[in-house]
C-alpha cells in the first residue's frame, strides 16, 4: 500500500456523499447553464463571443462553488479538485447552446 | 451601423413553429419519465438460497477491499472460511446440479432462467419507451414543418452541416445558419436534459438513454450475469482472496496517534 492509498483508508471518503456531491454540482451547472443561455441570447452575443460568455460564466460559477460550497477545500467533498472546476461543463453546453439559440431567436425576430 | 437584415421570419413561424416544438417535447420527455416509472416492474422476490448464491460472491470483493479494517486473525478466519465454502460450492443454489457437475451439460439459455427473461422485458420496455416517441416525434416534424427555414442560429457553421440542418430548404447559397425546424429539434434533443433536471429532479429518465450508468442501478448493482457458470466466478473470488495481501489498518495506531496529538 503507497502513501496516498494509505491516506484514502485511514480517512475514507463516504461514497454516498460523492454522489451527493456530484448531483449537487450537476444541478448547479444544470441552472446557471439554462441562465447563461437567456443571458448570451438576449444580448445578442454572436458566435465565439456567445461560447467565451458560457466558458467565462461557468468558470465564475465553479469558482463561486470553490469558495462558498466547498469553503476552498474541495478534496474534503470530491475525490479529486478537477470535479469543482471542470465537471458537467460540456454537459451543460448543450442546454446554453439551445436557450441561447431560443432567445436570440426570439429577440432578433 | 445599422444593415437590413438580409432575410426576415414570419412572426407566425416562431408562435406556431417554434413553440409547439418546443412545448411538446418538453411534455414528451416528461410524459416519457412517468411512463418508464409506470412500467418499472418492482424486483422479484427470490427464495434465500438464490439470494445467498449471488449475495456471497459480494462477500468476497467486500473481505477483499475492506478487510484492512479486521485485525489479522479475524482476516485469515474469514479468508480461509470464504476460500473453503466457495471451493466445495455450499453456497450454490442447486447442490444436486454441483454434485454431478462433472457431467457434460448444454450451456445455460438465458431466456431459460426467469431471473433473465425479466430483464430482457425490462431493457426492451426501455428502449421502446425512448425509440418510440423519438420516431413519431421526428415523421411529424417531417411531415407539418419541413421545407422553410425556421430560426437563426447564433453561431455560424462549415457549409457541410448544410445539407443537415437546411433538408427540404431549395437555396443553394443560404448562410448555414439560417437553419429549419429538424435542427430546432436536435437541439431540444440534446439540450432539454437540464429543462427535465430543473422540473422532474435529478434521477429522471426524461431524456433517454444519456447515462447509462443512472438508468438501471438495479442492472448494475448485482454485476451479475444470468446464464454464467456460478461456480466458476466462485472459483476464481477465492482465487483473488488467496491473493489479497492483508495489511491491518490499525497496524501503528499509537505512533500516528501520538504523532497527531504531539505528546
Amino acid at each position: 500500500m503507497d502513501e496516498k492509498e494509505r491516506k484514502q483508508a485511514i480517512y475514507p471518503l463516504s461514497t454516498e456523499s460523492l454522489q451527493q456531491n456530484g448531483k449537487t454540482v450537476y444541478y448547479i451547472r444544470s441552472v446557471t447553464s439554462t441562465i447563461f443561455g437567456v443571458s448570451a441570447g438576449i444580448l445578442g452575443l454572436e458566435s465565439y463571443y456567445g461560447f467565451l460568455f458560457y466558458f467565462g460564466g461557468t468558470a465564475f460559477v465553479s469558482l463561486l462553488m470553490f469558495l462558498l460550497l466547498a469553503r476552498g477545500q474541495p478534496t474534503e467533498y470530491f475525490t479529486s479538485a478537477k470535479d469543482i472546476w471542470t465537471g458537467n461543463t460540456l454537459a451543460g453546453l448543450s442546454s446554453f447552446v439551445l436557450t441561447w439559440t431560443l432567445f436570440y431567436g426570439l429577440v432578433d425576430a | 451601423m445599422v444593415t437590413a437584415p438580409d432575410l426576415v421570419l414570419d412572426p407566425s413561424l416562431r408562435d406556431w413553429v417554434l413553440f409547439p416544438i418546443l412545448l411538446v417535447m418538453i411534455l414528451v420527455g416528461i410524459l416519457r419519465h412517468y411512463i418508464t416509472l409506470l412500467l418499472q416492474s418492482p424486483p422479484k422476490q427470490q427464495d434465500v438460497l438464490a439470494i445467498r448464491e449471488q449475495q456471497s460472491l459480494a462477500r468476497g470483493a467486500s473481505l477483499r477491499s475492506n478487510g484492512k479494517v479486521i485485525p489479522p486473525s479475524s482476516f485469515q478466519s474469514r479468508k480461509a472460511y470464504l476460500i473453503q465454502s466457495f471451493k466445495d460450492g455450499i453456497f450454490l443454489k442447486d447442490q444436486e446440479a454441483f454434485k454431478n457437475k462433472d457431467e457434460p451439460k448444454a450451456p445455460a439459455n438465458p431466456l431459460a432462467e426467469p431471473g433473465g427473461m425479466d430483464q430482457m422485458i425490462n431493457m426492451l420496455k426501455g428502449n421502446m419507451v425512448m425509440i418510440v416517441p423519438q420516431t413519431l416525434l421526428m415523421s411529424w416534424i417531417n411531415f407539418f414543418f419541413s421545407g422553410f427555414i425556421l430560426m437563426k442560429l447564433p453561431f455560424p457553421l462549415t457549409i457541410r452541416f448544410k445539407s443537415i440542418l437546411q433538408s427540404g430548404v431549395a437555396t443553394r447559397d443560404l448562410d448555414v445558419r439560417w437553419v429549419s425546424s429538424m435542427s430546432w429539434y436536435f437541439l431540444n434533443l440534446f439540450g432539454l436534459r437540464s429543462v427535465y433536471d430543473i422540473l422532474l429532479g435529478s434521477n429522471n429518465s426524461a431524456g433517454g438513454g444519456m447515462d447509462m450508468a443512472g438508468m438501471n442501478p438495479g442492472m448494475m448493482a448485482g454485476g451479475f450475469q444470468p446464464g454464467q457458470d456460478i461456480y466458476k466466478l466462485y472459483l476464481s473470488e477465492a482465487e483473488n482472496i488467496e491473493l489479497t495481501t492483508h495489511e491491518y489498518l490499525l497496524e501503528d495506531i499509537e505512533d500516528r496517534i501520538l504523532e497527531k496529538y504531539q505528546l
